[in-house]
Formats: structure tokens, C-alpha cells, sequence
């Protein structure tokens, strides 16, 4: 079956589509890159780069970038895409956040910015332009790199215990292509409609896969701090401080638990005994259960046994999944008192 | 009109989207494209009219994205695994959860195997909807690098997968995982960049896969599987080969055809390997030429069927080989257990072998009499031939037979030996097991023996004889000139700016051969002194030359320094007169490390290495066992020592490679070790390199 007639009419109406495409594409690239600036500090030594991005957030000129080493001097340099040089301070910081606010030292108040009002929400599949001076490849009036990808997932990364060294707790993009390199922390992705999406984050790697994550912070958790700071009315919130009176941590005999000898890395928590009349014995915990889940935390480790033992508090419950045999068996061990400290 | 095979099924969501997205990548005019086309026609037609913006291309391919991985989410699971392995070939294993996808509604989950590398004490697969079930590792399939799991469960959602055989480079593609605690998968985008990668396996994407998706599925527009994501590489096997290239925008799935194959199979519980022939071929380039054998492996399928080394392959199952590149091809996606025919040229005629492929070669072990010959005169009369006994080794084939010192081994079953190192050849030739009947001359008395071969003994013998070299005579017409100096002295190479010493016997009668030693001192110390006193007796009694390379470096030998230490040991054989079996390494401690990596890539230059309280090992692995390379080992160490236990399991390994390997352990002073006990025995065994 032949029909000829039917490629030159597609062709024409795929190259509109394409070519429409394309300018607006041009015009999100410019509209962004025109609020990205490239930002130099100290570092340089002990292989810590000396340069990060930042994005316009005021027509006052303040810049939130990620808060990193590259801000440790008083003074940084902050690089406009049109060239102009300007001096920066420090207005505030919020390291929960990984975030930060300069303001460049100069009264004009026409620079082009990202109102963060603006920000939008984009969902896994998404595709994403991300912007920034990865690895320093833009100098003087050139613009920063763009790049694309697609909204891996939207997560937290702080859900598993151990897996990131990340101060910041909140839901994360989680992009597909290698956005997070060196010099890129603080730029920006946008959706290609140019909708300000998030603030790309430090290099990161994922110490349970021994992968890089890259991802960025939605500018919708970014915005209230930004606001205040702008605005002067933030304080950065202290943290609390530890209690000195530190209850001793729970151990799995407190519970009547009595696991294999802990001897390789990963020593599964595998139940040996319990004693009798514990809160193991009395829900009827026998030998060889695998622990598999404490209060909903998965344990590959009797490592990881103790460390959310250590965050449990007595008197309490702690819920237990175990694996017996091809079941999973779920129970509830309570302890009555704390564990006598030394 | 010809419909496309997409429109055919109904998914629970109708994509229109997707329709529209494939479309727009698939311009070429197909046929069987036509319908998807024609839809895009409208869409398109429709979207300037509409407002650009809201009916972009680009919008409508996102949406597809997000169908895509709707449609497919329901049969992509979460697995976590408990205990196991810190790293696997020295790479450090994840504890991350890793991706699987149901292929059965009654609870078969199919993965990666490189998510189980680390062989996890339990396995936890959790539900979309959230449920959780442990899991049972059914069977591996160590070709396609799949790891087929089951679960107690039913009613569940198996992957829909393409019934499309035209999987298409440039045809968008999504991997879905499901590491990240969300309730819909991870999403990777990219395009189909080949099929039939690595030697016909895997499909390669530029989507971003890495151990968050592998295991999961590499979906088409439509949501419908196309492959599953997998680790690989076109030049390493093993179950982490391939994670290196995360990030790299080269990414592999095995194609969901081929997994189902594969899973149909492994659900019987059988592991599933790769099919080996058991050939080396000679090193050219892949695409010039057509592939040579250079070695047939002991005991493998080729050499049961008769392949030789120089044949030259030219079709595989009625396939012409046109070049090394389509050989691998051809092999490259065999299971063990499939049957093959195999066309060679040999001497201008083409000859057709059916063969079947295994999983794994058997190592190569070697025959052993029990013999010590005799070592003969260079000037000797050439007229007599056969193998004169110089000693027979106690508890051997040899010594059961009654065969005596002084006896001439005429004829070992057609073949008649000329001398010990064909006699060597022979034997060696030979399995453990294999009878051999010998044709001997006993003091003029000529007797037939039937003899079964033994392998070759892991204890050093307490007797063996010393042998007695004369003093260079007038008669023998020998010369001693500057070149060939006697006693201890030291030489500058110049060419590699290093230096050695060597101890030459006062007596050296070029007329007979002589044992080498190459002592590599350990790091900081020559132990020049401390070697000459501990070894020249010995040396005199068992015929050795002792040779001593010094490192550059007072930190101790590098890896560099191998082509030095090769060239002062060519140096020494060309000036003097050495038996090519006796040429042998002694290591103490950190030199271990360069001695075991010298024997593993030079084992026609050094026959064995003699090892004291090795302390580094290296990295690569030893060279297989095979009869024309005979390779022998002694090692010692002291059991309080650090380093016993890596000593005790490298000894096992070469052992299970089948390599005659003595372990004297010591049970002492660490310090002292070895003692002069041991060192005596390592003479014995120096001595004994040429048995047979």
C-alpha cells in the first residue's frame, strides 16, 4: 500500500512542530541563563573547586546559591551572563537548607531575576533543563551550560538511614543525566517552558549504591527562606542542643534478644535464643528469625540493629518484622524500663 | 491497511500520546507505520490551530513518558537483601534497594544478578501496593546476567512486554526502578541506541542506567517492556562486570524476549552458563582476518572433537566466519549445553566437528611417573637414546613398578623418547589415571611394565640425591672466558641501569647443565650475604646458579622492573650452561609480588617459584595449567604469621587449578622463618624441577 502524498504534508507539519519547539526553547534558554551567574570564592586547595553557581533572585541583585566552602571568605565574585563583574556578600544562610543568599554590592535595582513566587512543581517524567557553570566551562560574558534530562523521581533522600550525608531532609528532583558535577551546586533547573523548578545541590553519592545522585531542591521548599532573608526577618534556626544527660542505648538483650556472634560487616541480625521471660520470649521469638524490620527501618546489619536501637527510647514498643522461614512475621517487643546506665 | 502491532492489544490506558511521540521519531515512511503516522497527522495538524504551546510535541512526549511508566509500574518491584558480601571482585557491593519485574502473576520476579553479587543471606521483594514477601533466589543465568526470584503470592500484574520484533534504534525507551521510596518508579529516558550489542546480547540505551534501575525494565512508549536492565560489559564476564560504565550513556538491557527464554528455563532451578569452546585464538585484529586457533584447551569441547591449534575457523552452525568479530558473534549468546558444528581449514581441507558447549573447563592436571632422569653430558653421545633413571621418587608409580636407578626408559607405549625433556612432554601429556606401558632396559636385561599415571606429589621428598657435576676437564675441551666468570660478582646493565649479582660454582663445567635461581630480595634489603651463606653449599650439591637483581628502589620491587629481572635471567642463560625445566624464582616477603607476577606471564623463562612469608600478592589471576608450561610451587610461611592464611588460600586456588603446589607451614618464630630445615628443602624441590 502506497501512499506518497502523505510524506510531504507530514514533513511540513513535523518541521512546524520542531521549529516551534525550538524557539521557545531558545527563548527559556536565554530567559534562564540571563538569571544564572557564576560565582567565585575561595577553595582551590585539597581539590575543593573555587567556584559554584547562583541564580537572581531580587532586581536588588541577591543571588541564592548553595551554601558550600566557595562562600567562606567574606567577599565572593559574582559573574553576570552579560559579563559585568560585581563584588558579593553574605545576607544569610540556611545549612538545614543547603542554601544561601548573597547580595551584590551595587544600588541598581534592574537585574533580571527568577521571582520565586514563579517557582512550579514538575513530576516524575518531566523533562527538565538544568543550568549552570559546571566544571567552570563559562568565563567573563559567556553563558552557563544547559542541559537536559528528565525528572527521575521526586523523593527524599534522607529516607534511609546511612545511604547520604545530606543536611537537608526534604523531597528532592532526582534527575536523570549528570547534572551535579563539580561547579554545578546552586544553578538551577527549569521545566522547558522555562518555569523555575529547583536549585541543582551538592555533588552527592549515594554511599549504599556507590553512585552520584543528582538532584536539585524544589525552589517551592527554597522559597520561604529566600523571602526572609531578602526581606531581613530570617534567623537561621539553632540547632538543639544535645542532651547531656544521654540515655544509654537500647541493646537487643534489653528486648530478651540474643543474636549470632557480629563478626563480618553485614552479620545478619539472626536470632540465636531469647531469655526467658523476655519480651521476646513472651511473643514467641525463636531461634534462627531473621530481623528483618525494626520500627519500619529495614536491617541488612546487626550494625543497623543497633543504631536504631540507639534511637529508641524506654519505656516503649518496637516493632518487629521477622522472617521465618518463607513467612514474615510481625511483632511488638515493649520494654518497661530504661537500660541501667553505667 | 497493515496495522501496526501496537494498535492490536489494549492496554489499560490508551496512549494516545504515545502514539503520537513514536510517531514522531519514526518519519521514514513505513507502511506498517502508517496508522500511528496518520495519528500524528491530526494531532499535529490540530496543534498550531489550538496554541502551540499547550499541543507541543515536546508535552505530548512527556505525557507518553508518564503513561509509559503508569502502565508498567504495577509489575515493577522493590528488592532489598540482607547480609552478604563488603565487595565482589574488589568492588564494594550496595546495600541500596535494587529493582525486579514480576513475570508471572503467581510470584516469579525476574532481576539483574548484579544486585545479588554480593550472594545476600535474605531477600525481600516489596509489592507496588506495598505489600512485602520474602523471596527465594531461583536460579542465575550467568550469560544473560539475569537472577530469577519467587515469591509466595498471586493475583499479581506480570510486565505486559511488546509483541514488536522491530524493537528500533532511535525509538524513545524508559527504564523504570524502584529504589527511591515513591509510589511510582524512577524514570530514565533515552533512546534505543543498538541492538544486538555485545555479541548479540543486549540492547544499548543512552538512557541513564545504573544500579537504581537495574533489574527494572526498559519499557517502550506504550509502557510495554522491551528489555530488562543489566550490568555488562563487551570485554569482562563475572556478575559486577559493567557497573563501571554508570553515567557513561551507554547502558544495556537484555531484550524481554530473551529474558522470557531464559526464564522458561531457569524456573526447572538450573543455573544457566555461558558455553565455552576452549580455544584461544591468535591475537589479531577483530574484522581482518578470519580467527586462528592459537591454543586448545586441555579436556574442553574443541579438543574432545578434534580441533588443533592453526586450524582455522570458517563456519559456526552453517554461518560463514568471516572474521574474529562474527565468531564471537556466533558464540557470544550460546548457553552451555547447546550443540554446535564447527567448519575448520586445516592444510587446505575443510573439516566439520559437532561439538557441544560447556560451563566450565576442566583444569588440566598432568601425569607423573616418578622419576628423576638422569642429566646427561652436553657432549654425551646423541647415538643412545631413552631416559636414564637417576633416582626414583619414593611412594610413585615408578617405585611400585620396581623400576631402579640406572634403568633406560627405551619406549613409553609407541613413542620413543630421545630424551628426558620428550619423555617430560610425554608423560605430561598424560592424565592422572592413564596407563602407560614402558619398554625398559634394566643392566642389558629389557622388560616391559604397565604402569598408571599418579599426579604429581605436594611433599618434597627427603631423599633425593645430590647430583655430582666433574670439573671442567682438559678433555671436554672447555673454555672458560671473560664472559663466563665463576664465583660471586656484580654487573651494571646498562640498558636498564640496574645492577645484579650472581654466584657462578668455582668448578663450572659448561659441559653440564646447571639449575638457576633468581633470588628478588626483599624491600630495603639485598641479603646478598645472608643468601650465599644460607645457599652455596646447597648449591653446589644440587647444580644451581644463583642470580641476584637488585631493586632500583629501597621501597622494594615494582611492577616495572619485571622486563630488568626478565633480561638479567636471559642474560645469565645465554652465558651459561642452564637446563631451561630448572630455571626457578625465590622470593622472600613483599617480593612475592613481582615473583608470582613474572612466573604468571613468563612461564617458558621461569618453571617455578619458591615463596617465603609472601606478604603481597597480585592482582591478576594465575594462568591455567597446561602440559607444554609446566609450572611448580613452593611456599612457606610461618602459621603465627599475618600473612598465612592469604598463603594458605592462594596455595588452595592453584591447587584446585590443579598446579603442584608444597606448603611447608612453620610453627614458630615468624622472625626466623624460614629456617635452614626449610631451606635444604627448598634445594630438594629445586633439584627435582625436571621430574617426571
Amino acid at each position: 500500500m502506497n501512499r506518497p502524498w502523505l510524506i510531504p504534508v507530514l514533513s511540513f507539519v513535523l518541521a512546524a512542530i520542531v521549529s516551534d519547539s525550538i524557539c521557545r526553547a531558545e527563548t527559556v534558554i536565554e530567559f534562564a541563563q540571563q538569571r544564572v551567574v557564576k560565582i567565585y570564592g575561595t577553595g582551590g586547595i585539597r581539590n575543593l573547586h573555587a567556584y559554584s553557581t547562583g541564580f537572581l533572585v531580587s532586581p536588588k541583585g541577591h543571588v541564592a546559591t548553595i551554601w558550600n566552602h566557595v562562600l567562606d571568605q567574606d567577599v565572593v565574585t559574582v559573574v553576570l551572563d552579560d559579563g559585568r563583574r560585581f563584588q558579593a556578600s553574605l545576607v544569610n544562610a540556611e545549612p538545614q537548607l543547603d542554601l544561601a543568599v548573597l547580595k551584590i554590592d551595587s544600588e541598581e535595582t534592574g537585574f533580571p531575576y527568577f521571582d520565586p513566587a514563579d517557582a512550579g512543581h514538575a513530576d516524575p517524567g518531566a523533562r527538565v533543563l538544568a543550568f549552570s557553570n559546571v566544571f567552570r566551562v563559562a568565563t567573563g560574558n559567556e553563558s552557563v551550560s544547559v542541559m537536559h534530562g528528565v525528572i527521575a523521581a521526586h523523593t527524599q533522600l534522607a529516607a534511609r538511614r546511612g545511604a547520604f550525608q545530606l543536611p537537608y531532609e526534604g523531597s528532592v528532583y532526582v534527575i536523570d543525566s549528570v547534572t551535579n558535577s563539580s561547579g554545578a551546586g546552586g544553578g538551577v533547573i527549569t521545566s522547558h517552558d522555562g518555569i523555575l523548578l529547583g536549585m541543582l545541590g551538592r555533588e552527592l553519592r549515594n554511599a549504599r549504591s556507590n553512585t552520584w545522585v543528582n538532584f536539585a531542591i524544589p525552589v517551592t521548599e527554597l522559597r520561604p527562606v529566600i523571602e526572609q532573608i531578602i526581606a531581613g526577618r530570617f534567623t537561621a534556626r539553632r540547632r538543639q542542643a544535645r542532651d547531656t544527660h544521654e540515655t544509654p542505648a537500647c541493646t537487643p538483650l534489653d528486648f530478651g534478644l540474643i543474636l549470632v556472634p557480629d563478626v563480618v560487616t553485614r552479620t545478619p541480625a539472626y536470632v540465636v535464643g531469647v531469655v526467658s521471660g523476655s519480651a521476646a520470649a513472651l511473643n514467641g521469638v525463636q531461634r534462627d528469625d531473621l530481623i528483618l524490620f525494626a520500627n519500619d527501618e529495614l536491617i541488612q546489619s546487626q550494625r543497623q540493629l543497633r543504631s536504631v536501637l540507639g534511637a529508641f527510647e524506654a519505656p516503649g514498643t518496637l516493632k518487629v518484622v521477622m522472617r521465618r522461614g518463607d513467612q514474615l512475621v510481625s511483632i511488638e517487643l515493649s520494654v518497661e524500663r530504661k537500660p541501667d546506665a553505667d | 491497511m497493515p496495522i501496526d502491532a501496537h494498535e492490536r492489544g489494549t492496554p489499560a490506558i490508551r496512549p494516545h500520546a504515545a502514539v503520537a511521540a513514536r510517531a514522531g521519531r519514526h518519519d521514514t515512511g513505513h507502511a506498517s507505520r502508517y496508522v500511528s503516522v496518520f495519528t500524528a497527522l491530526l494531532l499535529g495538524a490540530a496543534a498550531p490551530a489550538a496554541g502551540a504551546d499547550a499541543q507541543s510535541l515536546a508535552r505530548l512526549e512527556e505525557a507518553a513518558f508518564r503513561q509509559a511508566a503508569a502502565i508498567a509500574a504495577p509489575s515493577v518491584v522493590r528488592i532489598d537483601t540482607v547480609g552478604g558480601l563488603d565487595r565482589v571482585s574488589g568492588t564494594a557491593t550496595g546495600t541500596a534497594p535494587t529493582t525486579g519485574i514480576l513475570v508471572s502473576a503467581d510470584g516469579y520476579v525476574l532481576s539483574s544478578l548484579a544486585n545479588f553479587a554480593a550472594r545476600p543471606t535474605s531477600i525481600l521483594v516489596e509489592l507496588p501496593d506495598g505489600r512485602r514477601f520474602p523471596a527465594k533466589q531461583i536460579a542465575s543465568d550467568h550469560l544473560r546476567m539475569l537472577a530469577l526470584l519467587k515469591i509466595g503470592a498471586g493475583g499479581l500484574t506480570p510486565i505486559q512486554t511488546t509483541d514488536r520484533a522491530d524493537v528500533r534504534v532511535g525509538e524513545w525507551c524508559i527504564a523504570l526502578g524502584r529504589t527511591y521510596a515513591t509510589p511510582t518508579p524512577s524514570v530514565s529516558v533515552g533512546i534505543v541506541s543498538a541492538l544486538q550489542r555485545i555479541w548479540g546480547k543486549a540492547i544499548q540505551t543512552d538512557a541513564n542506567l545504573s544500579p537504581v534501575n537495574y533489574g527494572g525494565a526498559l519499557v517502550d512508549i506504550e509502557g510495554r517492556a522491551i528489555g530488562i536492565v543489566v550490568p555488562l560489559s563487551p570485554n569482562a564476564s563475572g556478575n559486577m562486570a559493567g557497573v563501571e560504565w554508570y553515567d557513561s550513556g551507554i547502558g544495556f538491557a537484555i531484550p524481554i524476549q530473551d529474558a522470557f527464554e531464559s526464564f522458561e528455563r531457569l524456573k526447572d532451578g538450573d543455573d544457566l552458563h555461558r558455553g565455552l569452546l576452549g580455544i584461544t585464538l591468535r591475537r589479531t585484529d577483530l574484522y581482518s582476518s578470519r580467527p586462528v586457533i592459537d591454543r586448545v584447551r586441555y579436556g574442553s569441547p574443541a579438543e574432545n572433537a578434534g580441533l588443533r591449534r592453526e586450524d582455522t575457523i570458517v563456519a559456526v552452525d552453517g554461518s560463514d566466519i568471516k572474521h574474529t568479530a562474527e565468531l564471537r558473534h556466533a558464540l557470544g549468546n550460546k548457553y552451555a549445553g547447546v550443540d554446535l558444528t564447527v567448519v575448520v581449514e586445516r592444510e587446505g581441507d575443510r573439516i566439520e566437528r559437532k561439538l557441544t558447549l560447556v560451563a566450565e573447563l576442566p583444569p588440566y592436571q598432568s601425569g607423573y611417573l616418578g622419576i628423576l632422569p638422569k642429566r646427561r653430558a652436553l657432549s654425551a653421545d646423541e647415538a643412545r637414546t631413552g631416559v636414564v633413571i637417576r633416582h626414583v621418587l619414593p611412594d610413585s608409580p615408578a617405585s611400585r613398578a620396581k623400576l631402579e636407578p640406572g634403568d633406560r626408559i627405551l619406549q613409553l607405549d609407541e613413542k620413543q623418547p630421545e630424551n628426558h625433556t620428550a619423555l617430560l612432554d610425554i608423560v605430561g601429556r598424560r592424565r592422572p589415571g592413564t596407563e602407560i606401558t614402558l619398554f625398559v632396559d634394566s643392566a642389558g636385561r629389557r622388560r616391559t611394565v604397565t604402569v598408571t599415571l599418579d599426579s604429581l606429589p605436594t611433599r618434597v621428598p627427603s631423599g633425593v640425591p645430590p647430583v655430582t657435576i666433574p670439573p671442567p676437564g682438559e678433555a671436554a675441551g672447555t673454555v672458560v672466558d671473560d664472559k663466563t666468570r665463576t664465583g660471586r660478582f656484580t654487573e651494571l646493565m646498562e640498558a636498564h641501569q640496574h645492577r645484579f649479582w650472581a654466584w657462578i660454582p668455582d668448578d663450572y663445567n659448561p659441559d653440564h647443565e646447571y639449575g638457576l635461581m633468581v633470588w628478588l630480595h626483599p624491600a630495603g634489603d639485598t641479603m646478598e650475604a645472608a643468601i650465599l651463606q644460607d645457599w652455596e653449599s646447597i648449591a653446589e650439591r644440587r647444580g644451581l646458579i644463583i642470580l641476584g637483581p637488585h631493586a632500583h628502589r629501597p621501597t622494594g620491587w615494582t611492577l616495572n622492573e619485571a622486563e630488568f629481572v626478565k633480561a638479567a635471567t636471559e642474560l645469565l642463560i645465554e652465558r651459561y650452561s642452564i637446563d631451561a625445566k630448572r630455571v626457578f624464582l625465590h622470593c622472600l616477603r613483599d617480593s612475592s609480588h613481582l615473583g608470582l607476577q613474572l612466573l604468571w606471564n613468563n612461564r617458558q623463562l621461569y618453571r617455578g617459584i619458591a615463596t617465603a612469608t609472601p606478604v603481597r600478592f597480585p592482582v591478576t589471576a594465575p594462568p591455567e595449567n597446561r602440559p607444554e608450561d609446566r609450572l611448580q610451587f613452593y611456599f612457606t610461611c610461618d602459621q603465627q604469621h599475618s600473612s598465612f592464611r592469604f598463603t594458605r588460600g592462594l596455595v588452595n586456588a592453584l591447587r584446585g587449578m590443579k598446579f603442584p603446589v608444597v606448603l611447608t607451614a612453620g610453627d614458630g618464630d615468624a622472625q626466623a622463618w624460614p629456617n635452614s630445615e626449610v631451606i635444604e628443602e627448598i634445594g630438594r624441590w629445586a633439584d627435582s624441577l625436571d621430574r617426571i
